[in-house]
């Protein structure tokens, strides 16, 4: 090797360790940065994947029509979720009044986001959203949709890169960790994805459960709110099989969120936010009619 | 010289390309990874110290856009960990694979690709399974599921496949700049220095 291409080796090797040390601060910034120049790309992107999957399913209608429509949508589920958190709100306010003990229960503030981008690394199951820093998301917020009459969780913020950009770790992850038990029990146990779970909707592993667990085939595994991370109650799965080990069971959980046709998902704000979005001002009463019940009890 | 600022601009419009390759999800949700398939074309087409120059840029842009800073739940540990993947691995990454494939320069003067499609492949999956090695060492244990493989295998089989395009592109670049990728007594195919063939 020749004396120049050894000192272009060592050149290489120090900016190598100098860029690895990188303060996280600094890291943020440079991505933000990122962020703010590919950002176009990433709309184009999407548009272009949202053209296509519309093309091969429907007759295209015209790009204001079709705009309108998924605003609406996107309305339509935030209010259903704003409905069922207020029926939950009104069932625990109805059962805390007959113990004749009160714990207030905080409402979620949910902000609506549309998915720009899916899996964009190759070893993480990601998705990046178009709410960021200004729209009063931050790292480890709860990323949920409606199934039903529920809220199933999709996943965590990871990393707020930009002021109207994100990154959701999802629940199909290895590293989305999430306290979870069976529907009607106090069973509890850790929900995560699987190293390498590759396949298009990979089931999730309920690990560190009690031998005596009832986790029949079918039964529905909620989040436990253990922890406070992720709100209690969010749907998370059912039960596959059991495997009972030497010392705990673990159980094969299929999700309940398809998280191959995400459009559009909710985070939940926290609940001490002072940066509740427009979006999420009240509107028509709406988060007057969350905190009635706080009210009445 | 001129070569070197096509080159400079071929990057970035790779990963304004990339930003539209979707995922396969019926290859075990691989992708063409068409940023360090275009590296690793400019990497067998230029010297030793601007590979390791474009290593630096392309490995930078790439961890500025996609490095996901991965935190173990705290509800879980109940703090924060280290990063899986450092912020300035992918450079590392392709310093080392660039530095192979620099091994096929030959083969590419000669005007002979196979080898060096070849290795495009071999340094993709080289290049993601280092990746994932090291996520494992993280983690704890080593899981190797049987998708995994197709995963690599695929990934891999698409930049091999996107290779030739990258690898004449570059040939027909080197020919309209005059820059001279060849230097000994291969005239009789692809002299890229605006000689006729």
């Amino acid at each position: 090797m020749s004396r120049l291409n050894i000192v272009f080796l060592a050149v290489f090797v120090g900016l190598v360790v100098w860029i690895t040390l990188f303060q996280p601060s600094v890291v943020r910034q440079i991505q933000n940065g990122a962020m703010v120049a590919f950002r176009p790309f990433i709309e184009a992107s999407s548009a272009v994947r949202t053209g296509v999957e519309e093309a091969g399913s429907e007759p295209l209608s015209p790009a204001q029509l079709r705009a309108q429509v998924e605003e609406l949508e996107r309305d339509r589920n935030r209010l259903k979720l704003e409905v069922i958190q207020l029926d939950e709100v009104r069932r625990e306010n109805n059962a805390l009044r007959r113990a004749l003990q009160y714990q207030q229960r905080a409402p979620l503030a949910v902000v609506a986001t549309r998915v720009l981008s899916r899996k964009p690394r190759t070893w993480y199951n990601t998705l990046v959203i178009d709410k960021g820093l200004l729209d009063g998301v931050e790292v480890d917020s709860p990323v949920i949709v409606p199934s039903g009459e529920e809220a199933a969780l999709v996943g965590k913020v990871s990393e707020v890169v930009g002021d109207h950009s994100a990154i959701v770790l999802l629940l199909t992850d290895e590293m989305c960790q999430v306290s979870a038990k069976f529907e009607n029990s106090q069973d509890q146990g850790i929900l995560s994805g699987q190293r390498g779970a590759l396949r298009q909707t990979p089931d999730l592993q309920l690990r560190y459960l009690s031998k005596e667990a009832d986790a029949s085939a079918g039964r529905r595994v909620i989040s436990s709110g253990a922890g406070g991370l992720f709100p209690p109650d969010l749907l998370l799965g059912k039960v596959i099989s059991l495997e009972i080990g030497a010392i705990d069971a673990s159980a094969t959980v299929e999700p309940t969120v398809d998280f191959d046709d995400l459009k559009d998902v909710f985070v939940v704000l926290p609940a001490d936010s002072d940066r509740i979005p427009e979006a999420l001002a009240p509107e028509d009463g709406e988060m007057e009619a969350l905190e009635k019940p706080d009210e009445d009890s | 010289m001129r070569f070197f600022v096509a080159l400079l601009l071929l990057i970035p419009v790779s990963f304004i390309l990339q930003e539209f390759i979707p995922v396969f999800d019926w290859a075990y949700g691989s992708r063409l990874l068409l940023v360090h398939t275009a590296f690793f074309a400019i990497a067998i087409a230029t010297p030793f110290p601007v590979m390791l120059l474009f290593a630096l840029f392309t490995g930078f842009v790439w961890d500025a856009r996609y490095h996901i800073p991965i935190h173990t739940s705290e509800e879980v540990y109940g703090g924060l960990v280290s990063q899986e993947l450092p912020f300035g691995f992918t450079i590392f990454l392709l310093g080392l694979t660039g530095a192979l494939i620099q091994g096929v320069r030959p083969f590419f003067r000669r005007g002979r690709w196979e080898l060096p499609v070849f290795m495009i492949g071999l340094c993709t999956f080289l290049a993601l399974i280092l990746e994932y090695l090291v996520i494992n060492f993280h983690r704890g244990g080593l899981e190797t599921p049987g998708d995994l493989w197709w995963k690599l295998l695929m990934t891999s089989l698409f930049s091999a496949l996107v290779s030739p395009f990258l690898l004449l592109l570059l040939s027909r670049l080197a020919d309209q700049t005059r820059y001279r990728i060849q230097t000994e007594g291969l005239k009789r195919r692809h002299t890229y220095d605006g000689d006729a063939i």
